[in-house]
């Protein structure tokens, strides 16, 4: 009897956990497979750790690794952004709802969409060089997505002009529901704006904070695909080469080896999980914390 | 094939009497090993009728018009043979990954689009395509000119389809304000320069691109590169790290490129633009030339309300190879799944498909240039497509040598040298070491495939 009891659960999870095994642990475990492998169509010779070796020795791969790395950088930037403005939406100005909106809009917009819109108007003689030409500004119409010392900047740019909208909502979202008791205190104890923000908003909203730093982290390392690929294509040269490219370069482009593309994608799913471990378990020290 | 019809029977009359002989009198294991289950009924011609054949296919975004070809094609065949034809316009980036994922699977479309050379080869090379001499004599194949890099241990993979001829543009307006003669366009290397000095200093842009996505930089190669050879399996040669990328004639073609950019040649936005907003600056008369391959010729003469100003040319020449100066002839491709289970009926269908009418309707419904030699010149009306289709399709060519380059060398040699030689990071010479170290990772990434290449190489050395 106590041993029924003990599966009826598992029975009704059971449903569910095949689905999860299917859609997440068989692509996971084939991926790993793959690596180990040297892939003509589905299948093909175990060659252990070489495609690893020939990752790891890869000029292109280092590059995009390096990559990653500087576009990491617009973690802090785009929260930041994200905070002051959600803070000064916060503070309710005239129209701040509009504006609101207005800040979100990016977000919605598909990262294709934004791609091909920027990479237009980014152009040498797009609309914005062609715009600082007319008000005399010439020095500043630069070749923002064909000079190699510009593009991977540029591309960090319009990630942040997006990304930033989803950590307006999310901030602001938070800040509604804080105790406006303790801002009015901070007020009346003669707290500056800097101050409120630093000692008042930021503790109350690290929780969601630290959520937005994480879900940067992993677009930065694993979702900033769509934009490169619209935006440069990986160039000029090897300037913008992400990791994600270089997987969909040995995958699908044109160098039709899946075992090379799996074995990046195992390295840079390990990268991600090293990433997220520990911010995932910082998140739940400071859940418990707040808690407590 | 001129022969049968000289006789007054068709291709596919003399193929379906031929078809029907031979399944009478029980000679053709062949047909017996590949046709149809017990539920298929021969038809008349002694194809099995009633079958399902799956047709993948691409070539909508070059020429416009495809797909309703396609669709009727298939009505057509339909109600001709009884079988059903399932097309599946497939997207540009999986259509080699897409075949060879499928064939791995076991489960490959019957019909299937090829682009020429390595891009199907390396599928025949895998045993997931048949090759067509199997189904066609040597003088149907020959009549779709599917060119030489369909070619493998004396095998064809290939029928032509419609031409993809890679080219040069120049704007005889331009050239004659420009005090250059219109009706000849530079030839050697020397009136390359002159005339670009002419055009640049009577206020237009010499030469038009768009480098951002690659293809623009692959043509450039194409055309620049076959220059130092002799023959097709040089090509191969360098891919594989038998000739050396380091000898200087083997990066002049980017030493060149570099030239042309510095002089200010080229439209300086080149970096930063796609391939068709660069081709099509040349159809808004913002430049003098510009390199195009064929399906993309129809839109420029559109863009500049005719053909009138329109001339074609081939690149001019500085290399000293035996396919110097020579037009490049390329073409799209249909081939057959080694793994479709009615292979008489995949080859029936792709017969059909190059009935001279199909041909005809070919170019009237997608303005795609047939490649088939059954088709009639005189149904062309302006003179570049006429030009284009006598010397890039009819003449005396070469063939494309970009398509035998590994995939990892379009990625990481090709494309990326001919942006750092735009952007400035490198000469023609640190291009050709990118290429030499690009092709040794090919080789240790891809050692199955060199001796695959080798053996290619003889192929294509003559």
């Amino acid at each position: 009897m106590l041993r029924t009891a003990r599966l009826t659960p598992w029975l009704y999870l059971a449903p569910m956990l095949l689905v999860l095994i299917f859609t997440f642990g068989y692509p996971l475990v084939a991926i790993f497979d793959f690596s180990l492998r040297r892939i003509r169509g589905i299948s093909g010779p175990f060659i252990g750790l070489e495609n690893y070796r020939q990752v790891i020795k890869d000029d292109v791969f280092h590059e995009a690794v390096v990559h990653n790395g500087i576009l990491l950088l617009a973690v802090p930037i785009m929260t930041f952004i994200a905070l002051i403005l959600a803070v000064l939406l916060f503070d309710r100005p005239r129209g701040w709802q509009a504006y609101r909106s207005l800040l979100y809009v990016p977000f919605i917009l598909a990262t294709p969409v934004v791609g091909v819109i920027f990479s237009n108007m980014l152009q040498l003689n797009g609309v914005v060089n062609e715009g600082l030409r007319s008000i005399g500004l010439d020095v500043l119409a630069l070749d923002w997505i064909g000079s190699p010392r510009l593009a991977l900047w540029t591309i960090m740019g319009v990630v942040i002009w997006r990304e930033v909208g989803f950590g307006i909502v999310l901030f602001l979202a938070r800040l509604m529901s804080i105790n406006e008791d303790l801002l009015d205190a901070a007020r009346v104890d003669g707290a500056s704006w800097w101050q409120r923000l630093w000692h008042v908003i930021v503790p109350q909203t690290k929780s969601v904070i630290e959520f937005f730093i994480v879900v940067s982290i992993i677009t930065m390392l694993a979702w900033v695909f769509a934009y490169v690929y619209v935006i440069t294509h990986g160039g000029p040269g090897t300037a913008t080469m992400v990791m994600e490219l270089y997987i969909y370069n040995f995958a699908f482009r044109m160098s039709q080896l899946p075992g090379i593309a799996s074995a990046v994608a195992v390295i840079l799913f390990l990268v991600t999980l090293a990433f997220m471990v520990p911010l995932f378990r910082l998140r739940s020290a400071s859940e418990m914390e707040e808690m407590s | 094939m001129s022969s049968y019809r000289a006789r007054g029977l068709t291709r596919r009359d003399f193929l379906k009497m031929a078809g029907t002989g031979l399944a009478a009198a029980g000679m053709s294991p062949l047909l017996g090993a590949c046709g149809p289950k017990a539920a298929a009924t021969p038809a008349a011609g002694g194809v099995p009728t009633g079958q399902n054949l799956k047709f993948w296919w691409w070539g909508e975004t070059e020429a416009p018009g495809l797909q309703k070809w396609v669709d009727e094609t298939a009505a057509l065949y339909k109600t001709k043979s009884g079988n059903t034809i399932e097309s599946t316009l497939m997207d540009t980036a999986v259509v080699i990954s897409e075949f060879q994922t499928a064939s791995a699977a076991n489960a490959a479309p019957d019909n299937i689009f090829l682009w020429n050379g390595i891009y199907h080869m390396e599928s025949a090379w895998l045993g997931y395509l048949e090759p067509l001499d199997n189904f066609f004599s040597a003088e149907e194949i020959a009549a779709t000119k599917p060119t030489q890099l369909s070619v493998y241990e004396g095998q064809t993979y290939r029928l032509g389809w419609y031409s993809c001829a890679v080219l040069y543009l120049y704007n005889k307006d331009m050239f004659d304000k420009a005090a250059l003669d219109g009706n000849t366009p530079p030839a050697t290397w020397a009136d390359m320069l002159t005339a670009c000095d002419k055009l640049k200093t009577a206020g237009f842009t010499p030469i038009v691109g768009g480098l951002k996505d690659g293809p623009w930089g692959e043509w450039y190669m194409g055309h620049g590169l076959g220059q130092n050879l002799d023959t097709p399996g040089d090509a191969i040669n360098l891919f594989i790290g038998d000739l050396d990328w380091r000898e200087p004639r083997y990066y002049e073609h980017w030493t060149k490129l570099k030239e042309l950019w510095d002089a200010g040649f080229i439209n300086d936005d080149i970096n930063s633009i796609d391939l068709y907003p660069g081709i099509d600056l040349f159809g808004a008369e913002k430049g003098a030339m510009t390199a195009i391959v064929a399906p993309i010729l129809g839109k420029q003469i559109s863009l500049m309300g005719g053909s009138e100003k329109i001339g074609t040319m081939v690149f001019p020449t500085f290399g000293v190879g035996k396919l110097a100066g020579k037009p490049i002839a390329d073409c799209q491709g249909l081939g057959i799944s080694s793994q479709s289970k009615n292979k008489e009926a995949a080859a029936d269908f792709l017969r059909f498909a190059h009935d001279p009418e199909r041909v005809e309707a070919l170019w009237k419904m997608a303005s795609a240039i047939p490649n088939d030699v059954s088709f009639d010149t005189n149904l062309i009306e302006d003179a570049a497509t006429r030009e284009l289709r006598a010397k890039w399709v009819e003449g005396d060519t070469i063939p494309y040598i970009s398509n035998l380059m590994p995939g990892v060398f379009w990625t990481d040699a090709m494309f990326v040298n001919s942006q750092k030689i735009i952007s400035g990071e490198y000469t023609g010479e640190q291009a050709g070491q990118n290429a030499y170290d690009v092709t040794m990772k090919w080789k240790e990434q891809n050692p199955d495939l060199v001796e695959k290449y080798s053996t290619w190489a003889k192929d294509l050395g003559v």
